[in-house]
């Protein structure tokens, strides 16, 4: 699914330059669920983002499927992100003004669907994660592990082949989150999907095939996990 | 390789309901924000309609003194001098005739023949108040290369003086005044030309006009003031000179509170009445009324015609709006420029303003803008969605904005006082009358500048109105464009860490 070779991200800041992430290397395999963890500030939503194609690298590669994200155009990113890849924030940006299902349908409009299949599939969406009843709320009105499951569906309901999900459970209770949790393994599970979860959980993290740390913008891969 | 499907292209109906939804969604969460963009592009769209209308009642009632003035059809109006001209102790008073005041009364002449007019008693007198044209000199002016058509016309004064009791020594110390004469005007028309006489700006309200038929004969059309004052209406039968004319309408013309010629009889008819007072050939006219082929040929008529008639006053519509006074030109100068400007101001500062707050909102949404963008937005799409919201409000401005111009024409319509236009006389110069140790006094009014009031109505076209709505919407789309500049530049990633 994913290479990465000597990718290195730097940023502008005034005349300062912050290095996000040093000569990284990994693959992630097809369906695979990678956890990356590690402390605030030390990459680890610079790598997704890099994952996502919403970045690009200063130096090094990243192809998905063989593609160098690097060398599409900007539309052409933004259809790979709009069929191929679903995001999950920690903050659930969903669009305080629409409902449930409006939010969901915001995900498939890029897709030039019909009506008739966009409510198909939005219901479907809504049915996998138990939001059904709740189509119609704004998200004022839903809870956060509601909110967030509306953004979980708004991820999976494009069927993409990747989720990368940035702290999905950073802004919920213990309860919910293990609700969350459990609902992206299920998910994940079911599905198929290649699941690059990010966390600063260690109990999160376990849960995955596979755990890298980053560290200072270097991505490292526990000892306990297997080495690709 | 990753293989990329051929790219969206739903039916607009298909997405349309979305965006409309995501739209309205969007200005009520903001209503705040909404109605402070759409009331700034209302105040500066009602101003311009206001200014508009005013504009347009203030130039109406230019018009409309000056449509009165030429008649419907005439550019240009070519007249002679004033042949009532002062002098120490003498008033002449139509074509050759003479009034002269000495110590027992006064010595009346016309056409040589002079006889004593004692004081107490009345003298008569009928003339035309302008030196002649001849017939020839009307169809000279016809043939002129960029004229459409042209037309004399016979203006006369009918006057009745009373020589006042003690007129005095020529010279002495015992002051004297002018006599002070009644009066009407009559305007000889020519009924095969009738377009071109002033009488084509009025309307007849009783009875009917003068046709073509009535060439010869003693009929009159009289002026709807002149009517009340003198208790005449269509079917009563009026004396002009020693000719008595049956009058066959009556005619209101276009301004009020204004002089417009008393009595209108037909041109022949009109120069038989002064064929003996003293016009040296039969047939002539004092006033050429003259149609152009078109209005880019008027400045090279007025010239031909001054070439033709080189002592006489060749005037055009332009040329006497540049010469009418009054508080009508004042307002029209507010109006026009200083109301021009101020409706431009407050419109450049109601774009600013919503330009600001739109770029404004666009900072405030750049993480859902970066979301949007994560999920597969073109940045297109995002832009059409805020030119939505933007043109939206523009819309809602123009429709608040008409309302208000319309209020504010009413306002106007309703508090604003009449302006007055003070018209010179012929040549500018009023006929005067002198006698010895006395003040001058004017004593024919169809020479004297005339001082008009004229209510200003206001009036809101139906072009005003498209302009009003082209502004707002314009100035919405100019806000939406600022904010589309932000989202264009706005990175995904860069957006979605402004809330984490």
């Amino acid at each position: 699914m994913y290479k990465l070779t000597g990718v290195t991200k730097l940023h502008q800041k005034g005349r300062r330059t912050v290095t996000a992430v040093t000569d990284l290397n990994l693959v992630v395999e097809d369906g695979e669920w990678l956890a990356v963890q590690g402390r605030t500030g030390h990459g680890k939503s610079t790598l997704l983002n890099l994952l996502g194609g919403l970045d690009r690298a200063t130096q090094g590669t990243v192809e998905l499927d063989g593609t160098g994200l690097g060398a599409l155009r900007e539309t052409q990113l933004t259809r790979l992100r709009a069929e191929k890849i679903g995001f999950i924030f920690q903050t659930f940006n969903l669009i305080p003004t629409l409902s449930a299902a409006e939010n969901i349908e915001a995900a498939l409009i890029p897709l030039g669907l019909s009506h008739t299949a966009r409510q198909r599939k939005i219901a479907a969406a809504l049915d996998a994660v138990g939001l059904t009843d709740r189509a119609a709320h704004l998200p004022s009105e839903l809870s956060g592990g509601q909110q967030q499951r509306t953004a979980i569906a708004r991820a999976l309901v494009k069927e993409p082949k990747v989720v990368l999900a940035d702290e999905p459970t950073g802004n919920l209770d213990t309860d919910t989150r293990e609700d969350i949790i459990a609902l992206l393994e299920h998910l994940w599970r079911e599905r198929g999907l290649t699941l690059v979860l990010v966390t600063h959980d260690s109990s999160i993290a376990r849960r995955a095939q596979r755990t890298a740390v980053m560290t200072n913008g270097h991505l490292t891969i526990r000892q306990d996990s297997p080495d690709r | 390789m990753i293989r990329l499907g051929p790219g969206a292209h739903p039916s607009m109906e298909e997405s349309s309901m979305f965006f409309l939804t995501y739209l309205r969604r969007e200005l009520r969460r903001r209503r705040r924000q909404t109605v402070v963009i759409a009331l700034g592009l209302a105040l500066g769209v009602g101003l311009v309609v206001t200014v508009a209308a005013a504009a347009a009642g203030v130039n109406n009632a230019q018009a409309g003194v000056l449509g009165a003035l030429y008649g419907v059809g005439t550019n240009v109006t070519v007249t002679g001098s004033p042949v009532m001209t002062g002098r120490f102790g003498q008033v002449k008073m139509g074509g050759t005739g003479d009034l002269m005041l000495n110590a027992h009364g006064a010595e009346s002449c016309q056409n040589g023949k002079c006889r004593e007019v004692l004081a107490g008693q009345s003298v008569q007198i009928l003339g035309p108040p302008f030196s002649a044209f001849t017939s020839a000199d009307v169809a000279a002016v016809a043939r002129l290369h960029g004229v459409s058509a042209a037309a004399g016309g016979l203006l006369l004064s009918d006057s009745a003086l009373t020589i006042p009791q003690k007129t005095g020594q020529a010279g002495g110390s015992v002051p004297m005044t002018a006599p002070s004469p009644t009066y009407f005007s009559v305007q000889g028309v020519d009924t095969g030309h009738l377009a071109l006489s002033p009488l084509s700006a009025g309307t007849i309200i009783s009875g009917r006009s003068l046709t073509a038929a009535d060439s010869g004969a003693d009929v009159a059309v009289v002026d709807s003031g002149y009517a009340t004052s003198n208790n005449v209406k269509a079917g009563s039968v009026i004396t002009i000179g020693t000719v008595k004319f049956t009058v066959i309408g009556i005619v209101r013309q276009p301004q009020t509170g204004g002089s417009p010629d008393d009595i209108y009889i037909p041109l022949g008819r009109a120069q038989g009445l002064v064929d003996a007072s003293g016009f040296a050939e039969t047939g002539q006219v004092d006033m050429i009324y003259v149609t152009a082929a078109s209005a880019a040929d008027i400045p090279a008529v007025q010239h031909e015609i001054a070439r033709l008639l080189p002592a006489d006053t060749v005037t055009t519509a332009a040329g006497l709006a540049s010469e009418v006074t009054g508080s009508v030109t004042s307002a029209a100068r507010l109006a026009n420029d200083l109301g021009t400007w101020l409706a431009i101001v407050v419109l450049i500062a109601a774009f600013a303003v919503a330009s600001l707050l739109t770029m404004a909102a666009v900072a405030r949404r750049a993480a859902e803008f970066g979301m949007l963008k994560a999920v597969g937005w073109r940045t297109r799409r995002i832009v059409t969605q805020v030119l939505g919201e933007s043109v939206t409000m523009g819309a809602a401005g123009a429709a608040a904005g008409v309302g208000l111009g319309f209020a504010g024409a009413a306002v106007i319509a309703a508090v604003a006082p009449k302006v007055s236009a003070t018209i010179p006389g012929s040549s500018g110069s009023a006929a005067q009358a002198t006698v010895p140790g006395g003040p001058t006094g004017e004593l024919d009014p169809a020479t004297a500048p005339h001082v008009l009031a004229i209510p200003v109505h206001p009036s809101v076209t139906v072009g005003v109105i498209v302009l009003a709505v082209i502004l707002a919407i314009a100035g919405g789309l100019l806000a939406g464009s600022f904010g589309s500049w932000r989202i264009a530049r706005l990175r995904p990633a860069e957006a979605l860490s402004q809330v984490a």
